[in-house]
């Protein structure tokens, strides 16, 4: 056998399993979605486009659209921010703590996100910790409400994706040597300018990859804007959750869900082609 | 009139002590290899003298200002590192360019600066090669003329030569002791290989556990080792246990010998294999001379001269032809002899 | 001693008639998977009427599998269409609804299961008088903190009340809370729903900002005991249960400006592999002994009129089909309903969720 065939017949396994688990349920989506629903809700076998019409003659879908690029655009861009230094740390640190800090730094991917949120919520809450220290030190009389909005959806999400975030990042600080650091320091640059011109060029690739990542986490994300949002965050996630699970709608729920992967493979389309223009 | 001057440097990790209380200085313009295995620290005196890491004892002055505390970026002080650490997101003409431009020099003082930098390391035509793009000796000369186009007060080369092959090895070794030469530049040059040490500097540190054990030029260390660490990290040393006899007169294998020097107590002698004679057993003894009796196991022909290979009652030891000469067939019984000022005796260090 | 005697024989003379047609009992046997709600439910369903049907019928093993919320039990019922695993379901009427027009539920009659016949006519209307009836009524209420709101909600228009600002929870549509809300509000305001909702969306838009969530969870009795809002909508059956568990700190309210019926149906799975088992289990759960206990224990409202002047009073005073109550209930066709769901829908969260800022 030539060693072509074997290599060939060695990718077998993965492209069966890759089709039982993704390309046949897509399939089975794409079907569902030229089927129609009748006025009372009950699902009709069909082969038509009434569906898909239905979905782009609601202009909703392109506020649902914005919602959630905008929701996935900051809640990345925060959980960005805020794990970079430390990823960064971990990435560096000599310490004999490093691996505890590490543990706690992805702790939160261990804990179910359900348990998470209601903890946000007793953070966050009008009687949370939150609002009784503003109200303690006199900021405020009134509660400031930080749940049940986007507010309180995107401190949750930005938490929720800031492990993924900071494995990305680790991950992707492999081209950080330490030793180029020292070289810029040694050329005469002080810390902020090694930073800037050292530290931050060489992990762009990893920011951009953590970015992406959390980008395509919040664009799926349904649990925190449902759990924390108060029924005002509206993004396609939970459009698609509520479709199926509330109104039974699964036409429109499988074209919606289409419609949302289709949106996040321009994406990255786009990244990857940015990513090649780079390289 | 010393330069860099290294005075008490200490720095321990934990329990382990890197540097022990090290002093070393080097006049302008001279270029001065610390040499010594890895783990004696060596690299960690060239971090400290950089800045990269701070001592826990100890000062390090340039032109008499105290720079124990200055931060790398103000030391101004070239570093090359054994990895060069080229910035691989710049091209070769922005990381030659890196230091001038933390200087906020002018771009077109910049752009003939850089020309000039990259025409003394004879990389003229590469500015726009990523590094990456670069051989190991090109990313060398990168590195190095990154380091030079500041006119840094001292320069400071960490093996830099060591992930280089033979051929190009040996040619670096001239070119950076002629740019160093040329711009009189106060340098110090960390090495495990004895050859660059040797080929490279005016003189050389050897370094032990943390501290200098000698310091001098090439032939200094080669013909006297102060320690018999030096005799055996510099050059090829074959060492004897001596013993005394009951007149306290040092023996080896019974016989007595005749030492430049006997400090008394438990000694060693150290001998070089080109300082030992090869004589046919039985020839006539003569009292100028120290012999032992051995058998030759085999010998090597390493290019102009032969290696000899004796067992002895006092263990295997090597011997160096002169050039020409031949060596003696396998088996063959032989006397070994060298005058008593060929060796070097130490005291044995009790265990 | 023979009114002590009495009491069973009266309970089992009252079995009887309902019974009649299981009356080959012996060759019902075999296991049935029953869908239905979980957690509190579960256990007192389990209690008062699976347990009591297990006696009946020795042969019989029910599974209770919790199914979620309605439109999940339609989801597990409509993937296994072609090999059904599921034998009984009981569930909101809306789902069963799209359940039949699917063609997911197999029809019943009079004939296998005597206790149809006992039914009000609108419990058997529900299931097109074919298909599975409903099993319970139950309404929305207005669910409050009874300790910390002084004075305490006595209306539907009380929720306007400005010192409720913030404190209110709400579920939007297609929530069916919402959906009932919608109808009563546009009753209080003088319309009808069956016309237009217009009344009640403006005024729910007033009522919009003084909304801390319109997506309580795990559901609004839950935050009113956890301090987080006083006034939330609720089901009446739970509320009930919910107010004698806390020793009353959760008040219920069935706002005099009226109220709307909710409809639980129990369905027979078509292409039961134990249709027998599935008929007389729901059979039993229509039965005048089953509505009985299970009123009394969680206080859904009976469908069987002949088992509600059997109930304890008490129990039925605190239901929806006391004479009371039951002059209050706004009609609803919820099959109507689901048909302008959608719209109700988008006018709420363009113009309610909306003016309730973000």
């Amino acid at each position: 056998m030539k060693s072509g065939t074997r290599l060939v017949l060695l990718t077998v396994p993965g492209v069966i399993l890759l089709a039982a688990i993704y390309v046949w349920p897509m399939y089975g989506l794409g079907r569902m979605s030229f089927n129609e629903t009748g006025p009372t809700g009950a699902m009709i076998p069909a082969l038509s486009s009434k569906t898909w019409r239905e979905l782009f003659a609601d202009p909703f879908i392109f506020e649902l659209t914005w919602n959630s690029i905008q929701l996935s655009v900051v809640s990345s861009t925060a959980a960005l921010i805020f794990a970079y230094p430390l990823a960064l740390f971990l990435f560096r640190t000599q310490s004999r703590w490093r691996g505890v800090i590490a543990a706690l730094a992805i702790a939160p991917m261990l804990v179910n996100g359900v348990v998470r949120i209601f903890g946000w919520l007793a953070i966050l809450g009008d009687r949370g910790l939150v609002n009784a220290a503003l109200q303690g030190i006199g900021l405020t009389s009134q509660p400031v409400r930080l749940v049940y909005n986007w507010t309180g959806v995107t401190i949750g999400l930005t938490e929720s994706l800031m492990p993924y975030m900071i494995l990305a990042l680790v991950a992707g600080f492999g081209r950080l040597d330490r030793s180029l650091e020292e070289a810029a320091a040694s050329l005469g640059a002080p810390p902020w300018r090694r930073f800037l011109r050292v530290t931050l060029p060489l992990s762009l690739p990893a920011v951009a990859l953590g970015w992406l990542l959390c980008f395509v986490l919040a664009m799926s994300a349904y649990i925190t804007p449902k759990l924390l949002g108060g029924g005002r965050v509206f993004v396609l996630a939970t459009e698609i959750y509520e479709l199926s699970i509330t109104s039974v709608n699964w036409p429109l729920a499988s074209a919606l869900a289409l419609y949302t992967l289709v949106l996040l493979l321009l994406f990255l389309a786009a990244y990857s082609a940015m990513s090649r223009r780079q390289a | 009139m010393s330069h860099l001057v290294l005075t008490g440097l200490a720095k321990r990790y934990g329990r382990s002590v890197a540097v022990d209380g090290l002093d070393l200085s080097l006049a302008k313009g001279e270029s001065v290899a610390l040499l010594g295995p890895s783990g004696c620290g060596k690299t960690t005196t060239l971090r400290m003298v950089a800045g990269l890491i701070a001592p826990d004892a100890g000062s390090v002055s340039v032109g008499g200002a105290d720079l124990t505390q200055a931060p790398a970026h103000k030391r101004d002080m070239g570093y090359v590192f054994q990895s060069y650490a080229l910035f691989p997101h710049l091209d070769v003409a922005a990381n030659v360019a890196f230091g001038l431009d933390e200087r906020g020099v002018a771009r077109s003082e910049k752009a003939a600066r850089v020309r000039e930098a990259l025409s003394l390391v004879r990389l003229e035509g590469l500015e726009a090669r990523r590094p990456r793009e670069l051989s190991g000796g090109q990313q060398q000369r990168v590195a190095l003329a990154r380091a030079l186009i500041l006119r840094p007060q001292v320069l400071l080369l960490d093996e830099s030569l060591s992930n280089l092959d033979a051929r190009l090895r040996e040619s670096m070794r001239h070119e950076i002791r002629d740019i160093q030469r040329r711009l009189d530049i106060t340098t110090l040059f960390v090495t495990h290989d004895q050859t660059e040490a040797l080929t490279m500097c005016d003189r050389i540190a050897v370094m032990n556990c943390g501290r200098i054990e000698q310091i001098g030029t090439a032939r200094e260390i080669y013909d006297s080792p102060a320690t018999r660490f030096v005799a055996g990290f510099v050059g090829r040393s074959n060492e004897l246990a001596l013993s005394r006899d009951s007149g306290g007169r040092p023996v080896l294998d019974g016989a007595p010998l005749r030492l430049a020097r006997d400090p008394g107590g438990a000694i060693d002698l150290h001998i070089r294999p080109q300082h030992l004679r090869l004589g046919p057993a039985g020839a006539p003894a003569s009292d100028a001379f120290n012999r032992l009796a051995g058998k030759v196991a085999h010998s090597v022909f390493v290019g102009d001269r032969s290696e000899v290979l004796i067992d002895t009652k006092a263990g295997r030891i090597v011997a160096e032809l002169p050039p020409g000469d031949t060596a003696p067939p396998d088996g063959a019984d032989i006397v070994l002899s060298w005058t008593p000022d060929a060796g070097h005796v130490f005291v044995r260090e009790s265990v | 001693m023979m009114k002590i005697a009495r009491r069973p024989l009266l309970a089992g003379l009252l079995a009887a008639p309902a019974l009649r047609g299981a009356n080959a009992q012996s060759r019902v046997e075999g296991a049935i998977t029953l869908v239905a709600y979980a957690g509190i439910f579960q256990d007192n369903y389990t209690k008062t009427v699976v347990e009591p049907f297990l006696q009946r019928f020795p042969g019989v093993r029910v599974n209770y599998v919790p199914g979620g919320t309605s439109a999940q039990m339609l989801g597990t019922v409509r993937a296994q269409a072609a090999d059904p695993q599921v034998d009984v379901v009981l569930m909101d009427v809306t789902t069963s609804h799209i359940a039949n027009l699917e063609g997911l539920f197999a029809e019943i009659s009079p004939a296998e299961a005597p206790s149809l016949a006992e039914l009000y006519p609108e419990a058997r209307a529900v299931g097109m008088n074919k298909f599975g009836p409903a099993v319970t009524f139950d309404n929305l209420v207005i669910v409050y903190d009874k300790q910390n709101l002084k004075p305490e909600i006595s209306k539907l228009a009380d929720l306007w009340r400005p010192d409720l600002k913030g404190l209110i929870a709400l579920s939007a549509p297609p929530n069916i809370q919402g959906l009932a809300l919608t109808a009563m509000v546009e009753k209080m305001e003088g319309g009808s729903h069956t016309q237009s909702i217009d009344k009640a969306i403006a005024k729910l838009k007033t009522l919009a900002p003084s909304v801390q969530t319109f997506e309580p969870n795990p559901d609004g009795y839950s935050l009113i005991l956890n301090g987080v809002v006083r006034v939330a909508t609720g089901w009446n059956a739970r509320a009930q249960l919910y107010s004698d568990e806390t020793n009353g700190r959760l008040g219920v309210l069935l706002p005099p400006e009226g109220s709307v019926f909710q409809i639980n149906t129990i369905n027979v799975v078509k292409g039961s592999k134990n249709r027998a088992a599935a008929v007389a289990f729901a059979n039993y759960a229509l039965s005048q002994e089953a509505q009985k206990a299970f009123t009394e224990r969680m206080f859904y409202a009976p469908t069987n009129a002949a088992a509600a002047p059997k109930i304890d009073p008490k129990a039925i005073a605190r239901t929806a089909v006391s004479p009371e109550n039951r002059a209050r209930m706004i009609p609803v066709d919820w099959v109507e309903i689901v048909k302008v769901r959608d719209m109700w829908n988008n006018r709420w969260r363009r113009e309610i969720v909306a003016a309730a800022g973000r």
